[in-house]
């Protein structure tokens, strides 16, 4: 009998004994349905929320009236005269620029402590990361409130805010980036005796500064979005112009203010990519190599060898003539960069960078005096928010923190369709072509330009107070957000299955569903879940600006100098934020 | 390939009285209990001033941990290591850092940032000798700015002085990393698998580059290499290690190619030296 003929039977026969059922498809394991069980019930609490706000058709059929009638009251625009919005808009870029710089320098050495192989022990290395968490989870509005305690009015308040604050998201990114340099250069410098400092600066820096100019201009436009809160609690500027004239019912005035706050959104994000482009040239590649090197040799004084053979030591380079002797003057070879149209263009972009970064802190009124004034105060005022109170309204806190979740959620989910529809358009793996991609990446662009807070506050006056507003200003601010991750996730994926079946024959959307989505949508889960933190931690800021929940509790014990309140919200956002976060990486972890 | 022969004569003179590097007995462990590794076993050789040599030996064999143990970048386990007159277990830190001030370094992968503009890259091999951190080209003073165009064009390189280093070829990085090293102007050069990741035009520049620095500064040189000819061809003497013992040392002149490919070919033997490969004297000639 051949090896062929004693293979066994590829079906089961008369003989073969009773059938038995063979499984085709896999057993699940028990983290996987109870991390798909825990998505469910995040799932539900969205149309719960939904159900429950009463976020309908209906809903949104009764506030057209409103539309109407609120288009009638906003127009014509009142913009204020030239001087004084110039003055305005001054005022709040430079309390923008001023906190993300100095996020900056607060991020770096918080982010050298918290990463694990610059920190110094352990110890440092969870302080830090506690910092990181701790800056992130607090909203800027909170540590808006605490610095009015020290500073007062003026934009030292709004400063402080923002830039300790975006230590949250500077500090974590620059800490990620720095556990992800090549240890290579560092390694060589302590090789040659080089201390752990000029390590840092010599090998580490280096490396992580393209990421680190890159998150400084993200902060800033996210700052600038969301600066127009702080005006809410009396940080100067158009934020508190706008907020004088919401709460004096002047649409026309409030709306002009809105629109050149959209407009400098969308001013400062090409900017911004201008910015970008120009202090971190990407030059790897070979093409420009030979331009370089003509450049070099032009401008070096200094003649590349022919071959790599050594010259005796203590010769003098080509280029360089000994003054003294026969007479001559001295060449001195070039020891800085030729100066090039892109060394002129990165040195002014700079000069100018660092002259707004020093008008913005002049004019946002820090100074050493202010410094020290901070200095003095931290601690009483760290007090007046010890410990944490509730003044007796303790129910009332639980169950607008309740209102907070389900704006977050309702906001979440009424995003998720659109951004996930817009995300997978936006995807050039996907959809195939550029042209279409690029399009969607475009629309996609325009909504995230769009601050939360105005949409929040043309949205309360179109719905009238309350969650309905909060949850669509979110909803629509989510499809920014969530689309571009979604379609970044998408174009992340490997093109080798992409492209094996394509040359199976299979039609694009098979594609999608058999190569593009399972390796892609364990990052979009996350993703979302992500989108729900940013949601609940915006919608406690949208409460503020009258959208309800639990931001309008925390404004309220602000202006009645219960701190003790402030922190109990605090404390509670922080805890379901770091729940949603925890969330979050189990699930990516689970279906990783 | 094509590399300059060993020396005719070894160093003369002062240098020759004292060893640069002196094992005996050295042992490298790395973990602890039933899962403790022996990278380095009883590891005992001299090596004198102004000698270049070359180790050999299958990859895990012990090389890259014997040059990090020699550089003080690690700490050996048992027995005594003296390199430039210094006890590599005794020395404290700020000791250890004082030699590695002296000992020039180049690895397999030249480590450079990339980002960096080659000059800044050279630079950095100067900072063991200047006092706090530098960010920056212009943050180093202009005489050491000057020294690194020197060695720049020592290595043929000059005129990419300001390019980016990833904008150079594989080749032009290493000998970016010699001109680092250089900054330092070591008593001692350490290479670890130089051309390991190089094509044979660029290899075989970088080995004669290395063999010039060596014999014009009379520097000691320690060069880890799995290419057997090019060992044979350019260094003085050929240390052999195998599973993180010396198997073989002899000089170049004293051994032919059949006996060092053994080091390659009988893989799995034991760690024993190979009969008739070590000189009797701890492997100095």
């Amino acid at each position: 009998m051949s090896a062929i003929d004693q293979r066994p039977p590829l079906t089961p026969t008369a003989e073969s004994g009773p059938t038995t059922v063979r499984r085709t498809l896999a057993r699940p394991g028990v983290p996987g349905v109870a991390a798909g069980l825990a998505l469910l019930i995040c799932l539900a609490g969205g149309v719960w929320a939904i159900t429950g706000l009463r976020l309908n058709i209906a809903t949104l059929i009764d506030s057209a009236g409103n539309a109407v009638d609120f288009s009638s009251r906003m127009l014509p625009l009142d913009f204020p005269p030239a001087p004084e919005l110039l003055g305005l808009l001054w005022q709040t870029l430079a309390v923008v620029i001023a906190g993300t710089a100095l996020s900056v320098v607060l991020s770096v050495p918080v982010a050298l402590l918290a990463a694990r192989n610059t920190t110094l022990n352990t110890p440092c290395r969870v302080m830090a990361r506690a910092v990181i968490v701790l800056c992130r989870a607090v909203p800027d509005v909170v540590f808006a409130i605490a610095a009015f305690r020290v500073f007062g009015l003026g934009g030292m308040t709004g400063v402080v805010a923002l830039g300790v604050h975006s230590v949250g998201m500077v500090g974590k990114l620059t800490a990620d980036a720095v556990e992800q340099i090549d240890e290579g250069p560092r390694t060589a410098l302590r090789a040659a005796g080089a201390g752990r400092l000029q390590q840092i600066t010599g090998a580490v820096l280096p490396q992580v500064l393209p990421s680190l100019v890159a998150t400084a201009l993200h902060r800033l436009d996210i700052n600038l979005r969301v600066s127009v809160v702080l005006g809410f609690v009396g940080v100067g500027g158009i934020g508190y112009s706008l907020a004088t004239a919401v709460n004096r019912l002047d649409y026309q005035r409030a709306m002009a203010l809105a629109l050149v706050v959209l407009l400098t959104c969308f001013a400062f994000e090409s900017v911004s990519g201008a910015v970008r482009r120009t202090l971190l040239p990407e030059v790897t590649t070979r093409s420009r190599h030979s331009r370089w090197r003509g450049w070099a040799a032009r401008n070096t004084g200094v003649k590349a060898a022919p071959s790599a053979v050594a010259r005796a030591p203590g010769h003098a380079p080509a280029g360089t003539a000994v003054a003294g002797g026969d007479g001559t003057a001295a060449v001195r070879p070039r020891t800085g960069p030729p100066w090039n149209g892109a060394r002129v263009r990165r040195t002014v972009w700079l000069t100018l960078a660092l002259a707004l970064v020093v008008a913005s802190a002049v004019r946002s009124g820090v100074s050493w005096q202010a410094l020290a004034r901070a200095t003095d105060s931290f601690l009483p005022t760290l007090g007046d928010f010890l410990p944490p109170g509730t003044a007796g309204t303790g129910g009332t806190l639980l169950d607008d923190l309740w209102v907070t979740l389900q704006i977050s959620l309702a906001g979440t989910l009424v995003g998720l369709v659109p951004a996930v529809l817009l995300g997978v358009l936006a995807a050039g793996n996907v959809v195939g072509s550029p042209r279409v991609a690029r399009f969607f990446r475009t629309v996609i662009l325009c909504v995230r330009g769009v601050p939360e807070l105005i949409l929040a506050i043309v949205l309360v006056v179109v719905t009238g107070l309350g969650p309905v507003a909060g949850a669509l200003a979110l909803g629509i601010g989510s499809i920014g957000l969530l689309g571009k991750l979604v379609a970044d996730s998408l174009e992340e994926v490997e093109p080798g299955p992409v492209r094996a079946l394509l040359a199976t024959g299979a039609r694009r959307h098979q594609v999608f569903f058999g190569a593009i989505l399972p390796r892609a949508w364990p990052a979009v889960l996350g993703h979302v879940l992500y989108q729900l933190d940013v949601n609940i931690r915006s919608a406690t800021l949208l409460g503020i600006v009258g959208a309800g929940g639990i931001g309008y509790d925390l404004l309220n014990a602000a202006r009645v100098l219960e701190f003790g309140v402030v922190t109990t919200v605090v404390l509670m956002v922080l805890a379901v934020v770091l729940l949603v976060e925890g969330l979050a990486v189990w699930v990516r972890k689970v279906y990783a | 390939m094509t590399a300059p022969g060993p020396r005719a004569e070894t160093p003369a003179g002062p240098e020759r009285a004292q060893p640069v590097i002196r094992l005996t007995g050295l042992t490298k462990r790395f973990g602890s209990g039933p899962d403790a590794r022996t990278a380095l076993d009883q590891i005992s050789f001299d090596v004198t001033g102004g000698e270049v040599v070359a180790l050999l030996g299958l990859s895990g064999s012990g090389k890259s941990t014997l040059l990090a143990q020699l550089n003080g970048l690690r700490r050996p386990t048992s027995g005594t290591g003296t390199v430039l007159g210094t006890d590599l277990a005794r020395t404290g830190d700020a000791g250890l850092r004082e030699l590695r001030r002296r000992i020039g370094f180049v690895f397999q992968q030249f480590h450079l940032v990339g980002r960096l503009t080659v000059l800044e890259n050279v630079c950095t091999g100067a900072l063991g000798s200047l006092r706090g951190p530098r960010l920056g080209l212009f943050t180093y003073p202009r005489s050491i700015r000057e020294r690194a165009l020197d060695g720049l064009e020592r290595v043929g390189l000059a005129g990419h002085a300001f390019q980016r280093a990833d904008t150079l070829s594989g080749g032009q990085q290493q000998r970016v990393a010699v001109a680092r090293s250089l900054m330092q102007r070591p008593e001692l050069l350490l290479a670890d698998e130089p051309v390991a990741s190089l094509d044979p035009e660029s290899s075989a520049q970088i080995m004669r580059l290395l063999r010039d620095v060596a014999d014009q500064g009379r520097l000691t040189v320690l060069c880890s290499l799995h290419q057997v000819d090019v060992a044979l061809s350019w260094a003085d003497r050929i240390i052999g290690l195998r599973q993180g013992r010396v198997v073989m040392d002899l000089t170049t002149r004293d051994i032919d190619r059949a006996e060092v490919m053994r080091l390659y070919t009988e893989v799995g033997a034991d760690p024993a030296p190979l009969p008739a490969t070590v000189a009797p004297s701890t492997g100095t000639r």
